[in-house]
């Protein structure tokens, strides 16, 4: 096809050539072109086929309202080819096609409409019951759009970007650009986002007088150049809005250009006040075959050509209801467009000069005239009109129908953000009522056509939006809204929705191959709001987001049951407004974990990580996940652990104890210097939530240990709960502060001698007790003696940059007792079978601490502390329904059952917390919350697993701890 | 004896050219390919001290002034003080040698070690920032310098703007030590488009002197 190349609204570059293969051909469109546009510019008229019927489908809109040229696109399906830029060596196939577009073997579906009425899934193949899994598939198999694999990886580069504004004006167009350079004047800060890759609007294509013959495309040009001269106006084009909320937040998302260092961009952004211009859509006009290839609405058609540069069709038939339609017919026409015909739904009210042009040229206009059929097996051959009234029919050859019953607003943004729409009369519009607050409406959304009108109306909503934001005065606003009172206002809009015509094949919603027939069936049933038919139909419910739908629905429902016009609503949008990539929203997606200071290290001695909360682990250090070597060289000798990612924090002050003593359970007033005080905190249920350590640094100075998982909340915690005391505390989080390093078993004493000079012996350094030194008179320490493992065992926190140092000093003090790693895994099959609980692991929300046996802690002597948790701590402790701790072995040695596996009789008594086949013990050992009848020892315990059926295994409840029960190792 | 040295949360792909031995640390002055900016310039050993008491007002740690909105900033003699709420505050050692010390009086942690603490300058900088936060680090209503404690990259962090000046444009930037190769991984990642690149503390220095 010969392409224009003299006209300036092109956006197409004819000397720059883009080769692209569809149907394994390689073809060529150029640049500028959108896939769509290229392969019309190649002949191609058929697209695709229909979700249902397998209709042929073709260009329509421009705009990807409809799922019409959804193409699998480099191998991504659903790409809407209308508004996607084409790229060098694109590879276009067509889908939901059996053979290929233009010879779909499934086309015979579309005889069967008969067959699929209104909701026909929910109705038929359901009885008998067996037969819907079979009929199901075969639907299943027949309809839907692309298809995708699962092992799909999405090529690209997916960015995100968080703006903040004063403004936002969503819509490019001349109202918008005006509302932004009126804002911007102010001294504001305003962002401008426009779905199309220009500014412009619907100026931006049409030759029309704007003043003073300066065309409507000139005037374009003007604003977009004042726009881009104001520097606080940051415009984003490509950038379609998905959603408006709450106190001003847009979502949206751009598709870059090829300079870009991003394909696509989900964009976040707050503003003070919001201005809506988006204009208007047209409203398709219903009539039998109104969705053929080669019937296109008046915008698509001028666009193509202006835009381009290709014209639509050789013979045209018009049928149409606004000024638009004739001014497009003109245009075309004088750009070598034959036309056949122009039926103009109005009887009058066309602008006069349009219809002397159109008497000049001698093309042939039917007023109160209306397409009813288009012809033609796959494209449109033959259009049938006739009167509104269907009294009198002509038909007339051609191969374009430019279709359009009238325009109607997009008021998506505005619904959104929980705006009301209000049908109005005088321009069959729903036009914005209630206004969602510092929201405002501009242009053709609110009925306006005339060029000055619409300026004018950006203007005063761009002096508004100022208001909003503190910028701006009342007298401006009154003079900008007398300005556009003086201009001509809302014009007014055709009423027709549908052709006179049965509706068997006149389509409302091309997504949902959804027509006028199905809409009746639907209220036949007793569907009879919009919002119901649309479920049971599906109706607006397609990827195009109800795009072509639109208002068309409610208004047709409307007529169609004789309703009032007050009562007309129309149906709910809800974001997002306009389909793109889930990629899009997941955006650069960075993993943020946080890793240890002994990270690399670890990884180096082949530790195996996990992400545990939000840290990366080491939690195996061989592929043999039962850790046995690591487990024995505990038991046997020394091992290593990173435990950095436990909570540590530093409170101080002179009413610190007192905080304590509120949040732990024990008397805190106890802590010794050099001793340390091992506590649990609960919630206000006297449920348990952490426990730890706490270690007096000096006066009224702690440092404590909270587990990994509350480490992020400890410091409100505290907070939270002194919050009315007025105690003059402080509180440091020092997670990240300090590394641990935990060397356990038999030889850690000898290992760690080999580093410190203090004396390590059990005496000098005993069970439970804690030192502050300095390893080579540098590194400070803070050591302490636990037993989480059941081994003599060293807990030293370091510094965090000295980390690595202090590590490699133990690695090479240990080299000759081989010391080995032990990861997080290990660690939990060691305490376990100690019977060392893991708070999470031997608990959950409703585990209070007498449940898992730590009432020891518990120190009822201090009321005056209102210890949390304390109130319901005393009234569980009569209660004997809750659940208990207890240990397990199983029975004939069997195997360990899995976590959470569930302990059964004829009900469900409890769960499995831990347990493991224990290469110490020989046997299969765990801990599992039972309720309290079955908590004696000696009780057999019946385990159900997943999946097990009747299989289960059994276990019998025994004295903990399980190893080394008199802790004669820990304390060696 | 193992020789006893201090590691940074942050690790650049880049090439120092000029180290200097610092306290232990093993400071970058220079490196290699650092470009015409943006800068990410690594002061994980620049001291940071945590400093809480019930009557700031009364209180002038390292004799400055606390600043009196919370959020609010000051820089005076090489301390950045911030005022994070109604009894705290954070000071940045930011320029001199490194080795201040914790002083002798009630209210101060260090926390140097708590968290990596890097530095983003050049014109850019806000560019780069809006693509990890939602923070408004160009609101008009607020005066360099300024705090922020809030999600970048989704992490919780303290970030003082101290200029939005062109060139001069830079913020100061710490969150939980742990994050570092995360944190330093979506900046990277997120500057690539503006050419952003690790640089040494001698960009910083003369930064930091020109405000």
């Amino acid at each position: 096809m010969n392409r224009f190349n003299h006209l300036p609204t092109l956006k197409i570059d004819t000397t720059q050539k883009i080769s692209f293969i569809h149907k394994r051909k390689k073809i060529y469109g150029v640049k500028g072109d959108t896939i769509a546009t290229a392969l019309f510019s190649n002949g191609i008229r058929i697209f695709g086929r229909s979700l249902k019927y397998h209709r042929p489908r073709g260009l329509y809109s421009l705009d990807g309202e409809s799922s019409n040229t959804l193409m699998e696109v480099d191998g991504i399906p659903n790409v809407r080819c209308e508004n996607t830029l084409l790229k060098e060596g694109m590879v276009i196939k067509e889908q939901n096609v059996k053979g290929s577009a233009e010879n779909d073997i499934l086309g015979f579906l579309d005889k069967l409409d008969w067959m699929m009425p209104a909701g026909f899934y929910y109705t038929v193949m359901h009885k008998p019951a067996k037969l819907w899994p079979i009929a199901m598939k075969q639907i299943r198999k027949a309809a839907g759009l692309g298809e995708i694999s699962p092992e799909f990886k999405m090529p690209g580069k997916f960015d995100e970007i968080f703006l903040n504004t004063d403004v936002c004006v969503i819509g490019g167009g001349p109202a918008g650009m005006m509302a932004a350079v009126s804002a911007a004047k102010k001294g504001l800060r305003v962002i401008l986002m426009e779905s199309r890759p220009w500014l412009g609007g619907c100026f931006e294509f049409r030759s029309k007088e704007h003043q003073n013959r300066l065309s409507l495309h000139e005037r374009a040009a003007q604003l977009s150049k004042e726009v881009e001269s104001l520097k606080n106006i940051r415009v984003f084009t490509h950038a379609s809005v998905v959603g408006t909320y709450n106190n001003n937040l847009v979502t949206g998302f751009q598709i870059g250009k090829e300079k870009d260092a991003f394909d696509e961009r989900y964009i976040e952004l707050r503003a003070k006040s919001v201005v809506v211009a988006t204009g208007c859509t047209e409203r398709p006009l219903i009539f039998d075959n109104n969705e053929r290839p080669g019937v296109m609405q008046a915008g698509c058609a001028l666009r193509l050509a202006k835009t381009y540069g290709q014209l639509p069709g050789k013979k045209a038939v018009f049928s149409i209801g606004h000024d638009f339609g004739l001014e497009t017919a003109l245009e075309l026409h004088d750009l070598g467009l034959s036309i056949a015909c122009i039926a103009d739904i109005r009887d009058d009210g066309q602008d006069p000069a349009l219809l002397k042009k159109i008497a000049d040229k001698n093309i042939l206009l039917l007023k109160g005239w209306v397409a009813v059929k288009a012809h033609g097996r796959k494209v449109v051959k033959q259009v049938s009109l006739s009167t509104i009234d269907g009294s009198v029919t002509r038909k007339f050859s051609c191969d374009l129908l430019v279709a359009s019953a009238g325009m109607t607003p997009v008021t998506g943004p505005i619904t959104v953000a929980q705006g009301k729409l209000k049908y109005d009369n005088h321009t069959g519009f729903f036009l914005p009522d209630a206004m969602p607050e510092k929201m405002h409406a501009a242009g053709r959304i609110i009925g306006l056509d005339d060029p000055l009108s619409i300026e004018a109306s950006g203007k005063l909503a761009g002096l508004k939006a100022a208001f909003d934001c503190e910028n701006g005065s009342i007298q401006e606003i009154g003079q900008a809204k007398k300005d556009l009172e003086n201009l001509p206002g809302p014009v007014r809009g055709t009423k027709l929705v549908t052709a006179p015509v049965k509706g068997r094949k006149s389509f409302i919603c091309f997504d949902e191959d959804a027509t006028l027939k199905n809409i009746k069936q639907a209220i036949a049933k007793g569907f009879d709001v919009p919002e119901l038919i649309k479920r049971f139909t599906a109706t607006g419910l397609g990827p195009g987001q109800g795009g072509i739908p639109g208002h068309n629905l409610p208004l047709y429902v409307a007529k169609y049951q004789a309703l009032p016009d007050i009562s007309i609503k129309p149906t709910n949008v809800r974001p997002p407004l306009v389909p793109t990539l889930i990629s899009t929203y997941a955006g650069a997606g960075h993993q943020m974990l946080k890793i240890t200071p002994m990270d690399e290290m670890q990884r180096k001695d082949g530790g195996v990580f996990r992400n545990i909360g939000v840290w990366q682990r080491a939690r195996y250090f061989s592929n043999d996940f039962s850790c046995k070597n690591e487990i024995e060289n505990v038991r046997t000798n020394v091992g290593m652990l990173d435990g950095s990612t436990l909570g540590k924090f530093r409170i101080f002050g002179p009413d610190a104890v007192k905080a304590l003593q509120r949040v732990y359970v024990s008397d805190m007033s106890k802590v010794k210097e050099g001793r340390i005080k091992y506590s649990a905190m609960c919630t206000d249920d006297g449920c348990v939530i952490d426990d730890g350590v706490v270690v007096k640094q000096g006066e009224n100075d702690f440092y404590f240990t909270t587990s990994t998982a509350r480490a992020g909340q400890t410091a409100e915690w505290i907070r939270y709960h002194t919050r009315y005391d007025g105690w003059n505390f402080a509180i440091v989080n020092l997670t990240d502060a300090m590394g641990v390093i935990n060397i356990s078993g038999p030889n850690a004493r000898k290992v760690l001698q080999k580093v410190l000079d203090i004396d390590l012996s059990n005496e000098a350094f005993g069970f439970s007790e804690y030192k502050e030194f300095k390893i080579q008179d540098t590194v400070p320490v803070k050591a302490m003696r636990l037993g989480f493992m059941g081994e003599l065992s060293y807990e030293l926190h370091v510094p965090s940059s000295y980390m690595k140092s202090v590590w490699l000093m133990i690695k090479e003090a240990g080299r000759e007792f081989n010391i080995q790693n032990f990861g997080v895994e290990a660690q939990n099959v060691l305490r376990m079978e100690k019977c060392h609980i893991i708070l999470g692991s031997e608990s959950e929300q409703r585990t209070n601490l007498l449940d898992v046996g730590l009432g020891f802690l518990w120190d009822r002597n201090k009321p005056e502390a209102k210890t949390v948790g304390a109130v319901a701590l005393r009234q569980a402790e009569k209660d004997q329904t809750r659940l208990k701790l207890v240990g397990f072995k199983m029975e004939n040695n069997t195997r360990a059952p899995r976590d959470g596996s569930l302990i059964v009789d004829t009900k469900v008594r409890g769960y499995v917390c831990t347990a493991r086949d224990s290469f110490s013990l020989k046997e299969a050992v765990g801990m599992a919350l039972v309720e309290a009848p079955l908590s004696k020892i000696g009780t057999r315990l019946e385990i159900f697993e997943d999946e097990c059926g009747n299989n289960r295994i059994y276990g019998m409840v025994t004295q903990m701890p399980f190893y080394d029960p008199d802790g004669k190792r820990m304390k060696m | 004896m193992k020789d006893i040295q201090r590691v940074s949360p942050v690790v650049f792909k880049a090439t120092p050219l000029k180290t200097e031995k610092r306290n232990n640390w093993e400071v970058v002055m220079e490196y290699s390919g650092e470009g015409e900016g943006p800068y990410l310039v690594d002061l994980s050993h620049k001291p940071r001290f945590d400093f809480q008491d019930a009557d700031l007002a009364a209180r002038k740690p390292f004799g400055i002034r606390i600043p009196e909105i919370y959020g609010g900033s000051a820089l005076e003699n090489g301390v950045l003080a911030n005022r994070m709420n109604r009894t705290q505050v954070s000071l940045y050692c930011i320029d001199g040698q490194d080795n201040t010390v914790i002083p002798d009086e009630p209210g101060f942690t260090d926390v140097t070690e708590s968290t990596m603490f890097v530095a983003l300058i050049g014109k850019e900088v806000f560019s780069i920032c809006e693509k990890l936060t939602a923070l408004d680090f160009l609101d008009p209503q607020r005066k360099t310098p300024f705090l922020f404690q809030g999600p970048f990259s989704h992490v919780p962090c303290q970030m003082v703007t101290l200029s939005r000046d062109g060139d001069s444009s830079g913020i100061v930037l710490t969150c939980s030590r742990g994050y570092g190769r995360d944190m330093i991984h979506a900046v990277i990642n997120a500057g690539e488009e503006f050419n952003l690149k690790p640089a040494g503390e001698n960009r910083f220095t003369k930064w930091i002197k020109s405000l």
